[in-house]
């Protein structure tokens, strides 16, 4: 962009830099992939025959093919109450004083800041038998006995929904934060209404942070295995924790990796879903 | 742990040194790694276990490294020839993975001056149990006046929706289930009678937890009132003040041996057998048994006291009239179709 003659392109960086980081990922990340892959081509537990038995397995298995349903489908749901929730925070940011943004990012911020075991077991305290909820319910007589909130699809989705919110939050307030102000200001001069100035103008100006927000809290919420397995009991099967029995309580391995591929391959395709959506938005935004 | 620059250096010219020659390998020099159990384990052992061992052993050097079962024989597996772990504790069925496997040695007998004060049931010869778990059935006594006597109280339709289980990832879980068939007419290679009483339990169950540990909060929380419990778990949680009680069921209490191995290949096999010596020592036992650490003694010069002499046994001979041991060799033959059937039948 600057107008400074330049011996070199100065907007390109070589390689180098990244090299470090590169390496590290090869070494740490690919080939142990790799090897999982490997693992996950064998018949048998002992890793001698190979084969896509495991796959075969896993995909003719209704009970498996369940269980990653429910899983992908709890992302869905944990992913929608977050957006649903955490966007009015987001646009209230833009429109307060220093003040408040300063405590709204510290209320944002604050989950982060606990680790999710803690966050975790504090759900467990509000949603159990006596817990805050059923607790204030009965004592407004609206309930005569305690409500089943823990080890439910609900409270699942509602404790990851507060754990995952600030992954949610933080690029709807980025993506907001660099709409031009003066364009709410031109649709209202030209007539719209409010509502038709939040769904024509900022909700597609916002969407390539929408489409971040969902991906980030997507991803971290169907592999969440500790508020999974801790809140929805342990007859809530998601693949997290079948992954954990096949391998650590089974020893087998193959199984366990194919799982993981399949696992994976099934993010990737949902997350791919929201790229593409958010390249599709960049048409849409710029027009 | 502090990173100073000091440290970065000697620990970057230690690797260094080591590649260079090869010889100076970490395990000769290594001083004793025993893999305990984590949590009240690793506090019992740390306090108790490891200032015997080394006084009896003019201060040899030994360093707990707590992990799962499952873990020790993972890190024992991928570093057989040279492991870094030299003694490890194991449950009963990970233990006969660990045997099965050829990941330990068979325990020096003949030179043990305790294996033969052990009760029967804990001389295992490829590794001896030093402690015992035992299973049996907690309560909470606010909520349940009556104390349960039997395995069968769970099904009383007074607990409906107040009754928790765990699932059979854990050795408790998988061993309950195992009891609940034999109580119905099966046993370890038939467990159907006891998916049968799952079923019927299903209007009573309030919780399906993914773990021991996790059970025992939902008392905290009230979530449940009465399940299958361990009762060192369940000692832990009425020291902190939760209304809790442990009974054992008139069936017999579960007991599951806790054994100790000599890891084969291991560059510390001497002192290996004298820690394990030290774990079966009458004089430990009897410490380890006292509160805080409630831990149920196997040597049977070990008198028995206080709160185990109250609720499980008063001596050896009681001892083995009220628990019972399970064959987890079958067990473990169909443990995995098991977990396979519960993931798919018990939805509550």
């Amino acid at each position: 962009m600057g107008a400074a003659p330049a011996a070199r392109d100065v907007t390109s960086y070589g390689m180098g830099l990244a090299a470090p980081l590169a390496l590290f990922f090869l070494v740490f990340f690919v080939a142990p992939l790799l090897q999982l892959f490997w693992l996950s081509l064998h018949n048998d537990t002992a890793g001698l025959h190979w084969g896509l038995g495991q796959y075969l397995h896993f995909l003719t298995d209704p009970f498996s093919l369940g269980v990653l349903g429910s899983t992908l489908l709890l992302g869905a749901e944990v992913t929608a109450v977050c957006l649903v929730l955490g966007f009015p925070i987001a646009w209230l940011y833009q429109r307060v004083g220093p003040k408040l943004q300063t405590v709204i990012i510290l209320i944002v911020l604050l989950p982060l800041l606990t680790s999710v075991v803690v966050r975790t077991f504090a759900w467990i305290v509000i949603l159990g038998r006596q817990g805050i909820i059923n607790a204030t319910l009965q004592s407004l007589g609206l309930i005569d006995t305690p409500l089943k909130l823990l080890y439910t699809q609900f409270g699942v989705v509602i404790a990851l929904a507060q754990v995952q919110m600030p992954l949610m939050t933080l690029p709807l307030i980025t993506a907001l934060g660099r709409i031009d102000p003066n364009l709410d200001d031109a649709s209202c001069s030209l007539g719209a209404g409010s509502w038709r100035t939040f769904f024509r103008i900022v909700l597609p100006l916002s969407l390539p942070g929408v489409i971040a927000g969902c991906t980030l809290t997507y991803a971290a919420s169907i592999t969440a295995f500790i508020t999974q397995s801790l809140i929805g009991g342990g007859q809530m099967l998601f693949m997290p924790m079948y992954l954990y029995q096949q391998a650590s309580t089974l020893q087998n391995w193959p199984f366990a990796a194919a799982i993981s591929i399949i696992f994976l391959l099934a993010v990737l395709a949902v997350v791919s879903v929201f790229t593409t959506l958010g390249r599709m938005s960049r048409g849409y935004g710029g027009a | 742990m502090i990173m100073n620059r000091r440290s970065l250096l000697t620990t970057a010219l230690t690797l260094g040194a080591m590649k260079a020659f090869p010889g100076l390998s970490y395990a000769q020099a290594r001083p004793l790694v025993f893999a305990t159990f984590t949590g009240s384990w690793e506090e019992a052992h740390k306090a108790v276990l490891v200032p015997a061992f080394r006084k009896a052993n003019a201060d040899a050097a030994m360093v707990l490294d707590p992990m799962l079962s499952v873990d020790q024989i993972a890190k024992v597996n991928a570093a057989k020839a040279n492991p870094p772990i030299d003694v490890m504790l194991h449950d009963p069925g990970p233990a006969l993975v660990a045997v099965g496997q050829d990941l330990v040695e068979p325990y020096p007998v003949e030179k043990s001056a305790y294996y033969k004060d052990l009760i029967a049931e804990a001389q295992e010869p490829m590794g001896p149990a030093p402690f015992f778990q035992v299973v049996g059935l907690t309560y909470n006594p606010e909520a349940v006046k009556t104390p349960p006597t039997s395995w069968a109280d769970l099904w009383k339709p007074e607990f409906k929706g107040r009754v928790g289980i765990t699932n059979l990832n854990s050795t408790l879980g998988t061993g309950w289930l195992v009891e609940i068939a034999k109580m119905r007419g099966g046993s370890e290679a038939n467990v159907d009678p006891g998916f049968k009483a799952l079923e019927e339990l299903k209007p009573n169950l309030a919780a399906v937890a993914a773990n021991p540990g996790a059970l025992a909060t939902l008392f905290q929380q009230g979530q449940i009132d009465i399940s299958p419990g361990n009762f060192n778990a369940i000692q832990i949680l009425k020291a902190r003040g939760v209304p809790v009680e442990f009974v054992a069921p008139k069936e017999g209490a579960i007991a599951f041996k806790t054994t100790i191995h000599i890891v084969k290949n291991s560059p510390n096999r001497e002192l290996a057998f004298k820690l394990i010596e030290a774990a079966l020592m009458p004089e430990v036992q009897t410490t380890l048994m006292n509160p805080p650490y409630l831990i149920v003694p196997t040597n049977s010069k070990v008198a028995m006291g206080g709160e185990i002499a109250r609720v499980l046994a008063k001596d050896t001979a009681e001892l083995k009239k009220k628990f019972v041991f399970q064959d987890w060799k079958k067990i473990n033959e169909q443990r995995s179709a098991w977990i396979e059937r519960f993931n798919r039948e018990i939805k509550i």
